[in-house]
C-alpha cells in the first residue's frame, strides 16, 4: 500500500482538483470536507500526511491539527488564506510541519508533501547514539530521551534535533534549517523554523524560557549544545 | 499695498487694525488733553501775574510822587508783592530800577511792550526770559510819568505740562498696545476653530480617516464642525467601501482561481492526451491564468495598503544575496553588478522586497533582455538601480509613472510580460513601507534607458559578521 494523503477541504471543487493532482504524483487521496470527518478517518485508519485547510465549518482548522497532533506525529500541512496574517504562526503553533497559502500551485503542494515524507538520513553510519548532557538522542530508533526519561516529538522535531546533533556546536541558520529539512529555498518562510524550535525547546528544554540545549544565536541562528 | 495688505494673515490685519484704532484714539485723548491743560494753566497763571502787577502798580502809585527821592526806591520795592518767579522793574524819572538787575533788566523788555505803556495802556507779552518761558507785563503809572514792569516766570507750569505730556504718552502707548493684544486674542479666538478645523483636515489627508472634531462650546461654529464631520464621515465611509469591495472580490476570487490553477496544472501534466489542438488552447488558458492570478494577488497586496493592514514582516538581509538570490529565482535574466561590495546588510521584508525586485526586473524586460542590476552604498542607504534598454521615462511622466495602472507613453503595448499594471505602484509601496524611497531617472551611462533606482536604509551591523552564511532571520516572535 502506497502513501495516503488526508486532504481537508470544504470547497468540492477544489478539494476535487487537488485529489486528482495528487493522485498524478501516485499517492492515494482521501478528501473529506468537514473537520469533524477528517477526525473519524483519521482514527480510523492514520494517513502518511495531512493536509488541513483553516476556513472549515464547524470544527476549524487548527481544531482538527491539534486533535491529529494529539494522536500521531504525522506530518501536517495548513492552507491559509493569506501569508502574511497571525494564521500561519497560530496554524504552526497547532503543530503544523509546513503551510501553503492559496490560491498554490499544485507542484508546491506536492513539493511540499514530498519534503515531508523523505526520511533524513543524514546520520553518519554506525552512530547509534548521541548524547549532549542529560539529552540523549536515537537516531536509528527516532527516540529522544531528556534525563533518561523519552520525550515524544514529530517526525520534523526529530529531523531538526538531527540536524543540529550531527554539527554539535555549530550554528545553523534558518536558511540552512529551512533548506535541509523542509527543502525550502532562500525564500522560505523562517517563522516555520522558529515556530518548531520553540516547540522543539518545551519539550527537550527544562526551562524552555531560557533553553539550555537549543541557543539562540543573534543575528545568525541557532546552535545545539550540551 | 492692497496685496501685501490682502497676503497678511487675517488675525495679523485684525490685530494692526485694533492696534491702529487704539493708537488713534489715544493721540486724540492726548492732544485735547494736553490743550485743555495747556490752556487752563497759562491763562490762570497769566491771571494771577497779572492781578500782583496792578496791586504792585498801585502801591507804587500811592509811594511815589515827583518829590521821591530815588534812592528811596528800594524801600518802596520791598512793599511790593513779590514771588520767586516775578520780577519788577520800575522806571521812574528814566531811570531803572530792578529788584535782581541780572535776571531782569530794561534791556529784557520788547520794545512793542516799551511803546503800548508810553502810549498809556497796560500791555502783557508772553515771550521767553533767559531761555526760560515767562510773562512780561508794564503798566503805565500816570501820576508821577513812572512806567511798571513785571516779568513773572512760567517755567514751572512747562514743567508741569511736560509731565503731563510724559504721562499722557505713555498711557496712548499702553492703550494701543493693549489694543493690538484685544486683536491679537480676540482674532485668535475667531481663528482657533479654524485652526482646528485645518488641522482635522490636514490629518484626513494624511490618511486618519477616523478624524472628527470636537462639538464647539460657541453655538456659532457648531453648523461648520458638523459639516466638516459629516463630510470626513462620507469620505471614511466611501473610502472604507471601497476598499473592502476591493478585498471582497478579490478573496472570492482567489478559490474559483484555486480551482483553475490547479486543474490546468491537472491538465498540463496529461497534456499528452490531449489533441495539439488542445494543447494550444491549454497553453493559452495557462497563460492568461497565470497573469489573472498575478493581477488578484496585486489587487490583494496594494488593497492592504488601501485598508491599512500592510505590515512589515521584516528580518536582517544582506541585499547582495537577496538580490542575488531573487534574480536567480525569476524567469528573467540580469548582470548584476555589485562593484567592490561584500554585504549590504538591511532590515527588509522577504517577501515583498521579493516583489520589488521581480516587478522591476519585469516592467524591464519589456525593453530587451540585458538587463543591468547595480548595487551601491551611498552614506546610509543601500541603493539597487535596475536598468534597460527602452526608450526611457520621460521627466514628466517619472511621478505618475508609479500610479496605478498608469502605462506611460512608451509602456502602453500589452502583449508580453506578465505586468499587471500594478507592479510599479506595489514597488513604490514596498518601498515606501520599509522607509526608503524610489524613483526613476536616464541611464548615467548615456544610452538610451530608464533606471529605476531604489533607497533603502542601510542597517548599522551590531555584530561584527563574516559573510558566511550569516544573514538570517531575528524574527520579532524568537524567544
Amino acid at each position: 500500500m502506497g502513501t495516503r494523503i488526508l486532504t481537508v477541504e470544504d470547497d468540492e471543487r477544489i478539494r476535487t482538483v487537488v485529489e486528482f493532482a495528487l493522485e498524478d504524483e501516485g499517492w492515494t487521496v482521501e478528501g473529506v470536507d468537514t473537520g469533524e470527518e477528517a477526525l473519524r478517518s483519521f482514527s480510523r485508519s492514520a494517513a502518511d500526511v495531512v493536509l488541513i485547510d483553516i476556513m472549515l465549518p464547524g470544527v476549524d482548522g487548527f481544531e482538527v491539527c491539534r486533535s491529529i497532533r494529539q494522536m500521531s506525529d504525522v506530518p501536517i500541512v495548513m492552507v491559509t488564506a493569506r501569508a502574511d496574517t497571525h494564521d500561519v504562526v497560530a496554524g504552526l503553533e497547532a503543530g503544523a510541519d509546513d503551510y501553503l497559502t492559496k490560491p498554490f500551485a499544485t507542484k508546491e503542494l506536492s513539493a511540499r508533501i514530498r519534503a515531508l515524507l523523505r526520511r533524513t538520513r543524514t546520520t553518519p553510519p554506525g552512530s547509534v547514539q548521541m548524547i549532549f548532557g542529560d539529552l540523549e538522542i536515537l537516531p536509528d530508533q527516532g527516540v529522544v530521551r531528556v534525563a533518561g526519561r523519552e520525550v515524544h516529538v514529530t517526525k520534523t522535531e526529530f529531523r531538526l534535533l538531527v540536524e543540529f546533533a550531527v554539527q554539535p556546536g555549530r550554528v545553523l541558520s534558518r536558511e540552512t534549517l529551512l533548506g535541509r529539512v523542509w527543502d525550502y529555498g532562500y525564500f522560505g518562510d523562517n517563522r516555520i523554523v522558529d515556530v518548531h524550535i520553540r516547540r522543539l525547546r518545551t519539550k527537550i528544554e527544562p526551562d524552555p524560557a531560557s533553553p539550555r540545549h537549543i541557543v539562540t544565536v543573534r543575528g545568525l541562528g541557532y546552535k545545539l549544545q550540551a | 499695498m492692497p496685496s501685501v495688505w490682502r497676503r497678511l494673515g487675517l488675525q495679523a490685519r485684525i490685530t494692526f487694525l485694533f492696534a491702529t484704532g487704539g493708537l488713534l484714539l489715544s493721540i486724540l485723548m492726548a492732544t485735547s488733553t494736553l490743550t485743555f491743560a495747556r490752556r487752563n494753566l497759562i491763562e490762570d497763571r497769566r491771571q494771577r501775574a497779572f492781578a500782583v502787577l496792578v496791586r504792585n502798580a498801585i502801591q507804587l502809585n500811592d509811594r511815589l510822587d515827583n518829590e521821591t527821592d530815588p534812592e528811596d526806591i528800594d524801600l518802596i520795592f520791598d512793599t511790593l508783592t513779590v514771588t520767586e518767579r516775578s520780577f519788577p522793574l520800575l522806571n521812574f524819572q528814566d531811570r531803572w530800577t530792578s529788584e535782581q538787575t541780572l535776571v531782569f533788566n530794561e534791556d529784557n523788555i520788547p520794545a512793542a511792550l516799551v511803546d503800548y505803556v508810553a502810549e498809556g495802556s497796560a500791555a502783557r507779552i508772553t515771550t521767553s526770559l533767559n531761555d526760560k518761558p515767562a510773562f512780561i507785563m508794564g503798566i503805565p503809572i500816570p501820576g508821577v510819568e513812572a512806567a511798571y514792569y513785571e516779568a513773572a516766570l512760567a517755567d514751572d507750569v512747562e514743567q508741569a505740562l511736560r509731565i503731563l505730556g510724559i504721562i499722557v504718552t505713555g498711557v496712548a502707548v499702553a492703550t494701543t498696545l493693549l489694543a493690538a493684544a484685544t486683536g491679537a486674542w480676540a482674532s485668535r479666538r475667531v481663528l482657533t476653530p479654524l485652526a482646528e478645523v485645518r488641522g482635522a483636515a490636514e490629518s484626513l489627508a494624511a490618511g486618519e480617516l477616523d478624524t472628527r472634531l470636537d462639538p464647539p462650546a460657541d453655538a456659532d461654529l457648531a453648523s461648520l464642525t458638523a459639516s466638516f464631520n459629516r463630510m470626513a464621515r462620507t469620505l471614511e465611509d466611501r473610502i472604507e467601501r471601497d476598499a473592502r469591495f476591493a478585498s471582497a472580490v478579490s478573496h472570492e476570487l482567489r478559490s474559483p482561481l484555486m480551482t483553475l490553477n490547479a486543474s490546468i496544472e491537472v491538465l498540463q501534466n496529461n497534456c499528452e492526451e490531449l489533441s495539439a489542438r488542445s494543447r494550444t488552447a491549454l497553453d493559452l488558458l495557462t497563460d492568461d491564468a497565470i497573469r489573472f492570478t498575478h493581477l488578484i494577488e496585486d489587487l490583494l497586496e496594494i488593497n492592504r495598503y488601501d485598508v491599512g493592514t500592510a505590515s512589515l514582516h521584516a528580518e536582517r538581509l544582506d541585499l547582495v544575496e537577496f538580490v542575488r538570490q531573487c534574480i536567480a529565482h525569476s524567469p528573467f535574466s540580469a548582470n548584476l553588478d555589485v562593484g567592490n561590495l561584500s554585504v549590504l546588510p538591511i532590515t527588509g521584508d522577504k517577501r515583498r522586497l521579493k516583489q520589488v525586485v521581480t516587478n522591476l526586473l519585469d516592467n524591464a524586460t519589456k525593453y530587451g533582455h540585458d538587463l543591468r542590476v547595480e548595487l551601491a552604498e551611498q552614506d546610509k542607504w543601500a541603493s539597487l538601480a535596475v536598468e534597460d534598454h527602452g526608450p526611457g521615462v520621460p521627466p514628466d511622466e517619472r511621478e505618475i509613472i508609479f500610479d496605478r495602472f498608469s502605462r506611460g507613453s512608451a509602456g502602453r503595448h500589452r502583449g508580453h510580460g506578465t505586468g499587471t499594471g500594478l507592479g510599479l505602484s506595489l514597488v513604490a509601496e514596498h518601498v515606501g513601507l520599509h522607509g526608503g524611497h524610489v524613483k526613476v531617472e536616464d541611464r548615467l551611462d548615456g544610452q538610451s534607458g530608464a533606471r529605476f533606482v531604489v533607497k533603502l536604509a542601510l542597517r548599522v551591523p551590531r555584530l561584527n559578521l563574516d559573510t558566511d552564511n550569516v544573514e538570517s532571520a531575528e524574527h520579532k516572535q524568537e524567544t
